[in-house]
């Protein structure tokens, strides 16, 4: 970066740089995955789930683990991880989602914590602080992403032959859009059937629901479970850009990020999703250019009170977000 | 319209017995029992604090309750699950409207209908076609209701935007949908006008004579109780202190004593 003899300036290189726009749709890709769950609980079932770190963190975590102490293959391990986290989604949920729907928010944000703790501390199965990546044995080393790094060369090997330099996170950037793309397009579908009206009268009115008929404890799990699911799928797709497991990628920030991400695309609505993810990402990588006669420091910790400015100015001025409703807001309440 | 000490036939549809409810020390529900004949139209009174609502919840699963016996055609369904009791047939409306109002009020109607494969999530996935077929006999039926109920040009409203009274319909309207077979009502003319209480009670009327659709409802309104029940059952103090036909239960020394406060 070149030093601006402008007080206030933005270099605009970066934003030309493939490599920039790759780790940021790679990272708005993670959370656009992780925040169609939160869309699902909370703008259509309205359960408030604070704890999708935390499945993001089993589901991760379990891959890591059955590859790597169990000696499964990676993509067995993936589904079984996938099943693992819903599993503890229902464990979750079944005594959590009777309760109220503030206390329900608390336990899931303690059950993220109980999770980051437990792998901070299980060393002999999570590594603890080191995090998780490689076993070696004698001279042969194993990393749960092998697998997926033989599928990622040859896929660059493909790129190579009309592309003479590809960005080596491409591979990853297409899995993760594709699943993003998938997941919208089966979520937008489900909501629409009547599986998805009864999950929206649950958000309008629990006991009138209940009142027609409807087991709501059970819509309550299912939605929670298939935000689950997602966040093992991102918990995997971090792993693989990461290149390790570490406690702290897994902090209750990250959903807090996902909030923004929702807040920011509008309740109810799954292209918001995508397009929260984009432009959240893009403004908090992209503040890092902007260039102040500070310390670097000092300009990392400004980056987040713009992206704040920007949120409290779109609640002020657009509440329901880009994608939201407003009547369906107003008369939600 | 009915006459109104019209005497109820056929065997009861639902009989409550013995149903306490406490909470804390203080007994909300203490051994209320009455019974309702099949296609009868039966009111609930008492004054305020006897325990009307409390027993409303409890025999609807809302509440759970420490003691007693509800059954509904002979089948206990007491502390069931409020959604295994509506789906058994004996579905309430509530004192205070639960429209959903950020839905569309055909999709509150819709909502309600029985029997639709499309709301479980594996028949969604193998028999997508079943549910589709399901949800066209949905849609005419609902809007064949909201006709009744001349709500049929807001189907594609949100319920939110409704008035106070359409909204009242509206439940009334879903609740329907669910074809009971005992409707429970908490309170269904309060906060609505005249005119529109009259026809809601013509709707009722209606739908006892045409579906046999057995109604019990709480009320206030002694005019519409005294002119349009079968039965009256009167609760004071979590008990039922009488129970007979509307003339009878008017001239009750009991009911007058509960009412005037003289109650020991």
């Amino acid at each position: 970066m070149s030093v601006s003899a402008l007080p206030l300036a933005v270099t605009f290189e970066a934003f030309t740089d493939v490599g920039f726009w790759s780790g940021v749709l790679v990272v708005a890709g993670i959370y656009a995955v992780v925040t169609l769950g939160l869309q699902l609980n909370v703008g259509f079932t309205g359960i408030v789930n604070f704890g999708q770190a935390g499945f993001m963190a089993v589901g991760g975590y379990s891959m890591a683990i059955l590859v790597l102490e169990a000696g499964l293959s990676f993509w067995l391990a993936l589904p079984i991880a996938v099943l693992v986290t819903m599993g503890f989604g229902l464990l979750i949920g079944l005594p959590s989602l009777r309760l109220r729907g503030d206390y329900f928010a608390i336990v899931t944000l303690a059950m993220a914590e109980v999770v980051r703790l437990v792998a901070q501390n299980a060393r002999d199965l999570t590594g603890g602080n080191k995090g998780l990546y490689c076993e070696f044995e004698g001279v042969n080393q194993t990393c749960f992403d092998d697998a997926w790094r033989s599928v990622s060369d040859s896929m660059l090997g493909f790129f190579e032959s009309f592309w003479s330099d590809p960005e080596p996170l491409l591979p990853l950037l297409i899995v993760i859009w594709v699943t993003v793309a998938i997941g919208v397009v089966a979520l937008t579908y489900l909501q629409g059937t009547p599986w998805g009206r009864v999950l929206r009268a649950v958000r309008e009115d629990e006991d009138a629901t209940r009142a027609l008929g409807k087991n709501t404890l059970l819509y309550k799990l299912q939605s929670l479970m298939i935000s689950a699911l997602l966040g093992a799928l991102a918990g995997f797709f971090l792993a693989l850009f990461l290149a390790t497991i570490h406690p702290d990628d897994y902090e209750p920030i990250v959903t807090f990020f996902a909030f923004g991400v929702l807040i920011l695309g509008g309740l109810a609505n799954y292209k918001g999703v995508v397009v929260g993810a984009i432009l959240l990402w893009t403004l908090l990588e992209g503040t890092r250019f902007v260039e102040l006669p500070i310390s670097e420091e000092k300009t990392a910790a400004l980056r987040f009170a713009i992206v704040g400015a920007v949120l409290i100015g779109l609640m002020a001025f657009r509440p329901q977000g880009l994608f939201g409703k407003r009547e369906e807001m107003v008369l939600g309440d | 319209m009915t006459e109104p000490a019209q005497q109820a036939q056929g065997a009861p549809l639902l009989q409550v017995e013995g149903v306490v409810k406490r909470f804390g020390g203080i007994r909300a529900v203490d051994g209320a029992g009455f019974e309702v004949a099949t296609g009868s139209m039966t009111a609930l009174i008492g004054p305020n604090g006897a325990g009307k609502t409390t027993l409303f919840n409890a025999i609807t699963g809302f509440q759970r309750v420490d003691r007693g016996s509800v059954r509904l055609a002979g089948e206990e369904v007491l502390n069931l699950p409020a959604y295994a009791i509506a789906r058994r047939g004996m579905v309430r409306t509530f004192q205070i409207t639960k429209a959903l109002e950020a839905m569309p009020v055909i999709d509150n109607m819709m909502l309600a209908a029985p029997d639709q494969p499309g709301e479980r999530f594996r028949s969604l996935v193998f028999h997508p076609r079943a549910a589709r077929q399901r949800e066209r006999e949905v849609r005419a039926q609902a809007m064949e209701v909201l006709e009744f109920f001349h709500l049929a040009e807001h189907a594609d409203a949100y319920a939110g935007t409704l008035s106070g009274g359409q909204r009242k319909l509206l439940e009334l309207a879903r609740a329907l949908m669910t074809e009971p077979r005992l409707l429970l009502l908490d309170e269904p003319m309060a906060g609505i006008n005249p005119s529109l209480g009259r026809r809601l009670l013509e709707y009722l009327q209606r739908l006892r004579a045409e579906q046999g659709t057995t109604i019990l409802y709480v009320e206030h309104d002694m005019e519409v109780v005294m002119n349009h029940s079968d039965l009256v059952v009167v609760m004071a103090e979590g008990r039922t202190i009488a129970v007979g036909a509307p003339q009878a239960v008017r001239e009750d020394p009991a009911v007058i004593d509960a009412y005037l406060g003289g109650a020991a």
